[in-house]
């Protein structure tokens, strides 16, 4: 489909889309607003328009809930889209991305930690870092895990498919089990949180987390977007990618350190969402392109359209209750996973497109 | 000029290349023999800056390899190795286009675009530069490999200076009509000012198409030559552990390797 456009031009349909699905993902639910409504309230909102006191409640659920939660919502969306495209370049397989590795997980167990701990005299460090202490926590254990993984899946400057899948089960099952631990010895609302947390949720969303995402996305992409060349040049292999002026062990640190720390303020905020990072550069590779000059900035846009819709069902699917994000994403990915699994499996692990 | 000078490579306490200086011949083929774990590839891969040796220098005319920048180092030499494949799809000219990205910073000049087609052209794989690599044949992706690294140290037009084409048993795998390709395009660099620098496992195609000779043996340069004639059959034996005999071609007085064991 966006074969014949030029880059510029599937940017553009990309964004056109995402205006689209900010739009009524912000006018669909519990509430629901015309457009016209909405922008009155945006204006009521920045102080261009008086406030009109009749309509407290509904310029306060709109403000105040639905729109953080869509900036969230897509500001999580892009992270996870360019994070997985992000691993995949990295560990130079489809299969990959932040909830296989450990970087999810990792992040979850740091931020558990900060959850669990934070205010008692243990940990009373946490305090001066006030409320940085979760992300900062979800960076440090996210990185170890994503580290440990691949260093166990790389041998010879090869990633091998099998390692790789048991070094990620065996991180993740230790994160998991250091997670499930937090929430048995935690008091009752800590571990309810614990336990939403895990399967990912928009409902806490608020500016502070809108804040805390966007701006830690920006400079990430920003910084992830030199990275186009050198991604592809890694595709030829570590030593190819040598030869050609990349200095491998250089560049795979910096990818860890910039993709987990976009990864750990966002699963920080709204938890563990598995499987769009994996799905979101694998169509985009379908419909366009292998080269990550398009696909990082393609997958910022179409992470965002994607966790934008995932979300609206989520609220619309069985009102007036919401499903967790992290129970929709795994029915729609994990099928997706176990045909790109199988499909790598049939072609021999390489030139898995062809 | 190329000179390795008194390399040592060690890990542990094995010693994997012992003492070795050789100066590799300008804007000739060169080529290093010896058996499996003679210390071919540690030596290549020392020349080519990508591995420290633990003991002694690599210089490029006056300049230590060491003291190159990466770019500047990946614009001075290429690297071509055995078969590369892609984990990912990408159109063939897109993985010529990687030989260039030493050259630019964001976007591609129209020069590198030029450039990318004039060495589609001369490895003749023009016709496929839109199709997706990973659906070529073996051969055909060496073909684009090999466009790659022609276009890393592009020097067909003026002004030149020297470059370094080192070739880690490219022909590896390839039907004998394509290593016959490969290693003519390479011949053909010699021209442009470009010393080749090739490990090759078949010693009768590396005497045929080779300009000076390099063997190694354990970690040692144990002969070299500039004739390929002159090379001592026993010394052949002693280092490949075989018996070999070498006869004259009538058609044109080629010297001819046979062996056994």
């Amino acid at each position: 489909m966006l074969r014949r456009l030029t880059y510029g031009q599937s940017y553009a349909l990309l964004a056109i889309v995402l205006a689209a699905a900010l739009v009524a993902s912000a006018a669909i639910g519990a509430f629901s607003f015309t457009p016209e409504r909405m922008l009155r309230y945006l204006g009521e909102g920045i102080g261009l328009l008086p406030s009109m006191a009749a309509d407290d409640l509904g310029r306060n659920v709109f403000l105040k809930l639905r729109l953080p939660r869509v900036l969230v919502a897509g500001l999580t969306g892009a992270v996870l889209g360019v994070s997985g495209t992000l691993m995949q370049g990295l560990f130079r397989n489809p299969i990959v991305e932040p909830g296989l590795v450990g970087t999810s997980a990792g992040a979850a167990l740091g931020a558990a930690i900060i959850f669990v701990f934070g205010e008692s005299t243990a940990l009373s460090f946490a305090t001066p870092l006030g409320s940085l202490a979760v992300p900062v926590a979800a960076f440090a254990v996210s990185f170890a895990a994503t580290m440990i993984v691949y260093r166990l899946s790389t041998s010879f400057g090869k990633v091998n498919v099998f390692t790789l899948l048991l070094a990620g089960i065996a991180i993740n099952a230790v994160c998991a089990a250091g997670t499930g631990f937090l929430s048995y010895v935690a008091r009752d609302p800590q571990a309810r949180n614990i336990t939403f947390w895990n399967l990912g949720t928009f409902t806490t969303a608020d500016w502070r987390g809108v804040e805390l995402i966007g701006l830690f996305f920006v400079i990430c992409f920003v910084w992830s977007l030199r990275y186009g060349k050198a991604l592809n040049a890694l595709m030829l292999g570590e030593s190819e990618a040598a030869s050609l002026g990349v200095n491998p062990d250089r560049l795979i640190l910096q990818l860890i350190v910039v993709n987990t720390i976009m990864v750990a303020v966002a699963t920080a905020m709204v938890g563990v969402i598995a499987f769009v990072g994996l799905v979101i550069p694998h169509v985009l590779r379908m419909l366009k392109s292998s080269d990550y000059d398009f696909l990082l900035p393609a997958s910022a846009l179409f992470g965002a359209i994607t966790m934008e819709v995932i979300d609206l069902a989520a609220r619309v699917i069985i009102p007036p209750a919401e499903l967790p994000i992290g129970i929709i994403t795994a029915v729609i990915g994990a099928p997706v996973f176990l045909w790109i699994l199988l499909r790598q499996t049939r072609s021999g692990s390489v030139g898995f497109y062809g | 000029m190329a000179e390795v000078e008194r390399v040592s490579y060690r890990v542990g306490d094995t010693v994997i290349l012992d003492d070795v200086s050789l100066s590799f011949a300008s804007n000739r083929f060169n080529v290093i023999l010896g058996p499996n774990g003679a210390g071919k590839s540690t030596l290549l891969k020392i020349a080519t800056g990508l591995l420290e040796p633990t003991a002694g220098t690599v210089r490029y005319g006056e300049r230590a390899v060491s003291e190159y920048a990466a770019p500047a180092l990946a614009r001075k030499r290429a690297v071509l190795s055995q078969r590369v494949e892609l984990a990912f799809p990408l159109d063939v000219e897109d993985v010529v286009l990687m030989g260039r990205y030493p050259h630019y910073g964001r976007t591609p000049s129209k020069r590198d675009r030029e450039i990318v087609s004039r060495a589609l052209d001369i490895v003749g794989m023009t016709a496929r530069r839109r199709q997706r690599y990973t659906t070529l044949s073996g051969g055909e992706q060496q073909k684009v490999q090999l466009a790659r690294v022609l276009a890393q140290i592009w020097n067909y037009d003026e002004p030149r200076e020297p470059k370094y084409l080192f070739l880690d048993e490219p022909t590896t795998s390839l039907d004998v009509h394509y290593q016959l390709h490969l290693l003519d395009v390479a011949r053909g660099l010699l021209g442009y000012e470009c010393t080749v620098i090739a490990i090759l496992h078949d010693i009768a195609m590396a005497l045929q198409y080779g300009d000076a000779f390099f063997i190694m043996d354990r970690g040692r340069l144990a002969y070299e030559t500039r004739d390929a004639a002159a090379i001592p059959v026993e010394l052949v034996e002693r280092v490949f552990r075989v018996r070999a005999s070498r006869v004259v071609d009538p058609s044109d007085g080629q010297g001819l390797w046979r062996f056994m064991l």
